[in-house]
């Protein structure tokens, strides 16, 4: 051997990000466990805003996916690029940039997310200022990461970076189209798109936020990490092309079937099931290819609790990438859609997939930069066990929980009624199914406390080694022969590699995405459909501050069972100045589409401030503090210029007046409530009031056109 | 333009059926080129994970 260059490869960045990972896991996690709990027993809240349900729910989702998750991909990533590579990162300062600047990111959401500082798109409710600042930083890490592979040691670039660069491509495209916004204020954006060109923008990004930041890049991860922990190639190279290429195109198409049954028009909604379905066959191939890893290596299985780990995230892996093509099927939708079974499908992904993979990963990578042996092989299988135990006490009670409310809210008598009319009976039945759902949270997170003994007790054993020495041959000059394999061409040439990315996971965007844009007959015009008045729009943010979409949806879908217990379904007119749509993911709560005008201002007031003081029973936490709160009008003017200038139909000059209109509507709310013998000093200028106008307008325009016609 | 185009076009599930087509047709002649090749190459690019221990000195 000569020509020999030495580097060495940067383990500092490595254990940073892995700490990152865990302690923020450990937050999220602890958030999410509150949540559970606030299910059960809503007074958990204390009666303090910033930890009601509706504002740490985003919290916990954000911190899951974007610290514990995000950290844990930049701790894979960082390691693994640098070795398959031969290089050290492109740039020491870059990666400090990258690493603080993910962290004070991830500080600002836990900052303004329980402060109710939300765009309300989820998995994207961060408001403008934090969006920038995330362009910026992903920025920061394409440019090291493809600093790195430029100036890399080994010519071909190894299936793992593919992914990584499917993952940095895509979610630069998806993080920049669904955050078009315009500016109110600091903490405040309006949506370009409305209605159901929103909700679809939004659940393009949404489904294709789990495929390629919690899917592509942990697939990266899993090309790397398993043969090394099993100590054998992966077990098909060519196996893995397909993966990759099938996987990145199909992926980026599915988003609608996030929107089925909804006014989303049916061609949209048909290319999301079908391609949804057309992903078994990726997805599988990859958990295959993982498993498989393994032939002839099974029997330590038994013996290294890393090898359990991966077994049970490759197995997550394929056991939610079979389940959600079939709930993508419209018929096996209709049931689950907007019920408890979508959570548990989403955490077996979550607990199993991504946090099984990174707790193998860290079980692996620890005593290895530290210089030591993992401090108890013992315990980490204790681990595995309490982990998989706390998965199975989440996810079970919660399949049984979707499909027994479901079939409840569909239920008829024989007499032809709907047998459980009363949403909140559907809830108190699955009451026990939460609170063992919280418990099995609690499991799982007892694991990780698990864990982080085990890990910190390593690393005290041993040293880090901060910067690895290693030594390689310089990079070849490749000379291309004339009959050479087609793929070697762009497995040599990382930019051309993005650009193909690129190109594929654009075709499903543009397809889907452009005709909803630019064809009206997409959005069937309701002639009495009118802009909110300032007062809506201001109770419309109020609750979109509290989190109230993470419970109730606004789309009554077209069956006899959502028809008989809210009213008319909801049309695709209906929602042109909807900016965000509000449509909803999930009915801890009925759905509100319909709820204008179906009880007097006086039930909501009442309802607001106790809820079971009209629904005995309810899980709804109390809002004292919407009846103490002065209504912010500092802003009203500008949000109905912002509105004005996306095209609802304000007169010219109403900003001017927005305010005292406003106080107008806001007096005959407050007479209302003098009505039914409501009385509270200054009450007009009271956030309630706001949310109440609101309320009490959703879904009755649609009512006036009935009318005339 | 493109919405001209777009609306003259009467249906635009042509778009759709297009790109499907597209997906068979690329991924079927991508499957039938991967799976006939025998190339040195797989098995070194399969070993890449596994090599960069080598590489580490301490």
């Amino acid at each position: 051997m000569t020509n020999l260059e030495t580097f060495s490869y940067d383990n500092k960045i490595v254990r940073n990000f892995a700490i990152a990972s865990v302690v923020f896991g450990i937050i999220g996690m602890l958030v999410g466990i509150t949540a559970a709990f606030e299910l059960v027993f809503p007074s958990l809240n204390l009666g303090i805003p910033e930890i009601t349900y509706g504002r740490i729910r985003p919290l916990h989702t954000n911190a899951v996916i974007f610290a514990f998750v995000g950290n844990g991909i930049f701790t894979g990533v960082y390691y693994s690029l640098q070795r398959l590579l031969k290089t050290r990162m492109f740039s020491d300062l870059l990666s400090n940039i990258h690493f603080w600047g993910w962290q004070l990111i991830i500080l600002a959401a836990a900052i303004t997310l329980p402060l109710g500082i939300t765009s309300s798109h989820e998995y994207a409710e961060l408001e403008w200022p934090i969006d920038i600042a995330i362009a910026l930083v992903w920025v920061v890490f394409g440019i090291n990461m493809f600093g790195t592979i430029l100036k890399r040691r080994e010519n071909h670039l190894y299936v793992a970076i593919w992914f990584y660069i499917a993952t940095w491509i895509t979610v630069t495209v998806l993080h920049i189209f669904n955050n078009i916004q315009m500016p109110v204020h600091l903490f405040k954006s309006v949506y370009v798109f409305s209605g159901v060109q929103d909700a679809l923008v939004q659940w393009w990004y949404g489904h294709n936020a789990v495929a390629f930041f919690l899917t592509t890049p942990y697939l990266g991860l899993m090309y790397y990490f398993m043969p090394k922990a099993a100590n054998r190639p992966v077990y098909s190279y060519k196996l893995s092309i397909i993966h990759f290429w099938a996987l990145i195109f199909i992926y980026i198409w599915a988003g609608p079937h996030h929107l089925l049954y909804t006014s989303l028009p049916d061609w949209a909604q048909s290319l999301g099931t079908v391609f949804s379905i057309m992903l078994i066959a990726p997805s599988w191939g990859g958990m295959l290819n993982g498993l498989l890893t393994l032939r002839g290596v099974w029997d330590k299985v038994r013996t290294d609790p890393i090898l359990k780990f991966f077994v049970v995230a490759v197995t997550a892996y394929g056991m939610a990438t079979l389940e959600g093509p079939l709930l993508s099927i419209k018929s096996l939708n209709a049931i689950t859609h907007y019920t408890d079974w979508t959570v548990g499908h989403v955490h077996i992904g979550a607990l199993g997939w991504n946090g099984m993979l990174t707790f193998g990963m860290l079980y692996w990578l620890i005593p290895r930069i530290y210089g030591t042996k993992l401090y108890s092989v013992k315990l980490a299988n204790t681990h595995f066990w309490i982990g998989t135990l706390g998965i199975l006490f989440y996810a079970i009670p919660l399949y049984w929980a979707g499909w027994t409310q479901s079939l409840m809210w569909k239920q008829f008598t024989p007499d032809g009624f709907l047998q459980y009319g009363n949403f909140l009976e559907t809830v108190t039945q699955i009451l026990p199914m939460y609170m063992i759902r919280a418990i099995g949270g609690t499991i799982y997170f007892v694991g990780v406390i698990v864990m982080v003994y085990n890990l910190m007790k390593t690393a005290f054993s041993g040293k880090l080694i901060a910067n690895q020495e290693a030594q390689s041959a310089p990079r070849e000059v490749h000379v291309a022969h004339k009959n050479e394999y087609w793929h070697k061409w762009i497995e040599r040439k990382p930019i051309q590699m993005l650009i193909v990315s690129a190109v594929l996971i654009l075709i499903g965007g543009i397809v889907e995405i452009i005709p909803m844009m630019m064809i009206d007959k997409n959005v069937p015009k309701i002639a009495s459909i009118q802009p909110y008045t300032p007062l809506e729009i201001e109770g419309r943010d109020i609750y979109i501050r509290e989190g109230c979409v993470g419970c109730h949806s606004q789309m009554v879908r077209p069956f006899r069972s959502e028809t008989e217990r809210y009213g008319e379904y909801s049309k695709s007119g209906e929602y042109i100045y909807d900016r965000p749509f509000l449509w909803g993911s999930k009915r801890t709560g009925p759905d509100l589409h319909r709820v204008g005008g179906k009880y007097p201002d006086s039930w909501h007031y009442n309802h607001m401030y106790d809820p079971t003081s009209m629904a005995p029973g309810s899980i709804m936490p109390m809002y004292p503090w919407l009846f103490e709160n002065d209504l912010d009008t500092k802003y009203t003017a500008a949000k109905i210029k912002v509105h004005q200038s996306l095209g609802a139909p304000y007169p010219d000059g109403y900003a001017d007046k927005a305010v005292a209109d406003l106080q107008t509507q806001a007096k005959k709310v407050v007479a209302n409530l003098a009505k039914d013998n409501i009385k509270q000093e200054g009450i007009e200028n009271k956030e309630i009031v706001a949310l109440i106008a609101y309320l009490q307008r959703l879904g009755t325009d649609i009512k006036v056109d009935n009318q005339n016609k | 333009m493109g919405k001209y185009i777009l609306e003259q076009s009467g249906s635009y599930n042509w778009m759709a059926i297009f790109a499907l087509f597209t997906f068979f047709i690329i991924f079927i002649v991508a499957i039938f080129m991967i799976l006939r090749k025998n190339d040195p190459l797989m098995k070194h690019m399969q070993e890449l994970p596994l090599e960069d221990d080598e590489t580490q000195i301490q």
